[in-house]
């Protein structure tokens, strides 16, 4: 119970600090009416906008105003369309999501197993070829090879559609782009986490019991490696919202990414702030998910807790 | 009786008319879907609280104003010819318009005066609680707007206003449906349009999609495309592959430095077109900050005439676009243009230097505010001119922000910015008073960066009330050249906009518009 209230307080207070934060940020920076109307706006248009946008009013009593409606779940109304901000990012958010779990999905079924050969095979030129795939899919930035696929599948081959989500033909460049980065981080992570675990006196143990090394890997070692694997699946995860910001804005995929650098550069306070949002709490609650699988895999944890 | 001879009558008769209906039948069915693949489409579209680039550019295909600016026959755009409104006669301050018959709105309902009085209304544009306040500085001399008949709109001005027709080719006097328009409100209005074009708009998610059919009802010929889609594809690289790859049927914004490589893929047109829009600085004339240099015109001459701004535009842009060498003698003015003007402040480094050492100028630092890539290549520009400045001994630093908004925070000494030239087709009273008045932004606003002269207005009065033509050459020759003593600003080049689209399409750019009826769209 106690463990549970904790985490109730922290994720509370973790999303308080960043509404807080995000509002003080935002609406000291700059005017988001001169920002958003453009340079030929008059004074008179400008305070319109102001007044219509209640951001006219002390600073303060925005704040509290903003603070009560978000308790309340409202995040008031996009800024550029006038809709509600939750209507805005619901529209997005699916895209995301059927974006974001494709390159999830592949970075997990490439990453995971790469990254256990490369260990078991240590040191061979098939842990080598893994490696080197996986640094250069890491270090390899998602908008250049974005853009290199679009040349060539879209533009030299022209086997695939170079932008725009409506069809399945449409999801292969963006989530190979977003995938690969992450099952690059994957398959180094998995590697040194078997690494570590296949040097233990109790793997020693159970091939000296006459296991068979693939039942050693997937029974033995594998389970003691997932800690470490699980903690940068969640931390991948939630780094999937920044990757699609770029990734999708180079292939124009309607998703929250591209909402966000659209809402930022039309100045949509509202949508930026909803969208900060949204973003730290799915990061704490997949923190929070992270925690608990822990508990379920390793009985330690549960006792020491 | 049926025989087999009356039988085979009967099926040639139908296999005729069938033959007679089938071209257009055919004509409806093979008209293509044309994909268009954007940079951006603005937040809402209603007619003047969307004003941009990315709402202009599309909004003429589903809004007609009462007139239009027509750039096929006329690319200079100083020609305005019939739209909405069939005919026009002005009688003193009263101008009379007579509306085209039997033309529907998008949603079914026959367009009438009390719409176009609806549109131009002191309730829509300039009231306190206007709808689409931005409407106000297009329509200030407006004083009554009523519907006499079904097909006839007055409209009173506080003075004679020879320019009305013109006027009412922009912005607000695209025509809404009244009834609609005030039972959905503004901001609906704006997410899902309805006008009298040739296309009606079917989706629009802003941030990502617009599609448009072509309007059954239209009055006039139907558009070559069935359909329009008009979808944001931010990367200029994605823009430009999709349309060699065929997913898009054009593409728009295609930097200038890129073209050399776009022009060489053969299943593809290039157009660059010269936009109504100068690219140019301001100069903060006024005393603030307190010790501003620049309040010494003849340190603000010194500027102008220590940059060669005709060659930094060919390096540029090639023969794409010009300097315009003297504010206001601009080449889309038509009578009012004259090409044998002389230049008062001429690229001459040693007057430069000469009026520099008339002033205390000592080498102070001048900020130049920029606004991140707004203007193509305004930064390289920028580069060069404060190199040239800096050779006559001027300190100016480049300081880039990221929107207008940290542009407008003072102090600053020059700020970019830029001028349409638009609102009356083939007169200079945009870009030379409306937008320096006064009443205008840059003279009222927090971050203004002039005082106008007693003299300025005084002579701009002058202008707005002149009617004939000679009496308005002359008004805009003495308020001109009173600018140019003051010197506010300097013009640079005059904006360019381009777009590429597929061989196998015809198109004419209307400058910022993309016009996809009549005359500017066939498909092969």
């Amino acid at each position: 119970m106690e463990f549970w209230i904790t985490r109730a307080f922290r994720l509370a207070l973790t999303l308080f600090v960043v509404v807080t934060l995000t509002f003080i940020l935002l609406r000291t920076s700059y005017d988001p009416v001169v920002a958003m109307l453009g340079p030929d706006a008059t004074a008179r248009e400008i305070e319109m906008f102001r007044s219509r946008w209640n951001l006219d009013k002390p600073l303060f009593d925005q704040y509290l105003a903003y603070l009560g409606n978000a308790i309340r779940g409202d995040f008031g109304n996009s800024f550029r369309d006038g809709r509600p901000v939750f209507v805005v990012i619901a529209e997005r958010f699916p895209q995301t999501l059927w974006l974001g779990g494709v390159s999830y999905v592949f970075a997990i079924v490439i990453g995971v197993p790469a990254g256990i050969l490369a260990a078991l095979y240590r040191g061979s030129i098939f842990d080598r070829a893994i490696m080197v795939v996986s640094v250069v899919g890491f270090a390899l930035p998602n908008f250049f090879l974005g853009i290199l696929m679009i040349l060539l599948f879209s533009l030299v081959l022209q086997i695939l559609p170079s932008s725009g989500a409506s069809s399945w033909a449409h999801i292969i460049m963006p989530a190979f782009a977003l995938g690969l980065t992450l099952a690059g981080i994957l398959a180094r992570f998995t590697r040194s986490a078997m690494l570590e675990v296949l040097s233990k006196t109790y793997m020693l143990a159970a091939e000296a019991k006459g296991i068979r090394p693939v039942r050693r890997a997937i029974f033995h070692a594998l389970p003691n490696a997932a800690l470490s694997v699980i903690t940068i699946m969640g931390l991948i995860l939630g780094n999937l919202v920044a990757g699609t910001v770029v990734v999708e804005t180079v292939f124009a995929w309607p998703g929250i990414g591209r909402l966000l650098v659209t809402a930022i550069s039309s100045k949509d306070l509202a949508v930026v702030q909803a969208l900060v949002f949204v973003i730290a709490a799915a990061m704490v609650l997949i923190n929070l998910a992270v925690d608990l699988s822990y508990r379920m895999l390793d009985p330690r944890t549960r006792r020491s807790s | 009786m049926i025989t087999r001879r009356t039988l085979n009558k009967s099926l040639m008769s139908v296999s005729a008319l069938a033959l007679a209906s089938a071209p257009t039948a055919l004509i409806a069915q093979d008209r293509p879907a044309i994909r268009i693949a954007v940079d951006n489409l603005w937040r809402t579209m209603a007619p003047l609280n969307g004003l941009s680039t990315t709402g202009n550019r599309i909004n003429i295909n589903f809004y007609e104003a009462l007139t239009e600016v027509d750039w096929f026959n006329d690319p200079s755009g100083a020609t305005v010819i019939p739209k909405l409104a069939l005919s026009w006669k002005r009688d003193g301050n009263v101008w009379q318009f007579k509306l085209r018959e039997g033309v529907m709105f998008h949603h079914g309902e026959e367009m009438t005066a009390e719409d176009v009085a609806f549109t131009l209304s002191h309730e829509r544009l300039r009231a306190d609680d206007a709808y689409e306040p931005r409407g106000a500085i297009f329509s200030s001399n407006i004083v009554r707007v009523e519907a006499v008949d079904r097909y006839t709109v007055e409209i009173e001005t506080d003075s004679p206003d020879p320019n009305m027709a013109q006027k009412l080719s922009n912005h607000h006097a695209k025509v809404v449906p009244k009834a609609h328009y005030l039972e959905v409100g503004v901001d609906a209005f704006g997410q899902m349009p309805i006008g009298t074009g040739p296309y009606k708009v079917t989706l629009f998610r802003p941030g990502e999609v617009m599609t448009m059919d072509a309007f059954e009802d239209y009055w006039g010929d139907q558009p070559a495309a069935a359909s329009l889609e008009w979808r944001i594809v931010p990367e200029y690289a994605g823009r430009i592959a999709g349309v060699v790859a065929g997913d898009y049927d054009f593409a728009v914004n295609v930097p200038f430095d890129q073209q050399e490589q776009v022009r060489g893929y053969d299943n593809i047109n290039l157009i660059n077109t010269v936009a109504p829009n100068y690219v140019m600085f301001a100069f903060n004339t006024r005393p603030d900050p307190e010790d501003n240099p620049l309040v010494d015109v003849r340190l603000r001459h010194a500027m102008i005439q220590s940059v060669d701004m005709e060659t930094i535009v060919k390096v540029l842009f090639g023969d794409e676009t010009f300097f315009p060498t003297i504010p206001f003698n601009f080449p889309d003015y038509g009578d009012f243009y004259d090409p044998d003007m002389v230049d008062p402040h001429p690229y001459d480094v040693e007057a430069a230097r000469a009026l520099i050492a008339e002033t205390d100028y000592d080498g102070e630092e001048l900020i130049w505010h920029i606004t991140r890539g707004f203007y193509d290549n305004y930064e390289t520009a920028a580069e060069i001119m404060i190199a040239q400045w800096a050779e006559v001994g001027i300190n100016v630093k480049m300081v880039v922000v990221d929107n207008f908004s940290l542009a407008y925070q003072r102090p600053f000494h020059l700020l970019n910015m830029s001028n349409g030239t638009d609102f009356i087709p083939g007169d200079p009273y945009r870009p030379l008073w409306l937008d320096w008045n006064p009443g205008s932004t840059r003279a009222s606003a927090d971050w203004k960066v002039w005082d106008p002269t007693d003299k300025f207005v005084e002579l701009g009065e002058k202008f707005v009330k002149a009617v004939e033509f000679e009496e308005r050459r002359d008004a805009y020759l003495a308020l001109s050249k009173e600018w140019q003593d003051v010197t506010p600003g300097m013009y640079m080049w005059k904006r360019l906009f381009s777009y590429v689209h597929r061989t196998g399409v015809d198109w004419a750019p209307a400058a910022g518009e993309m016009r996809m009826y009549g005359n500017y769209l066939t498909v092969s």
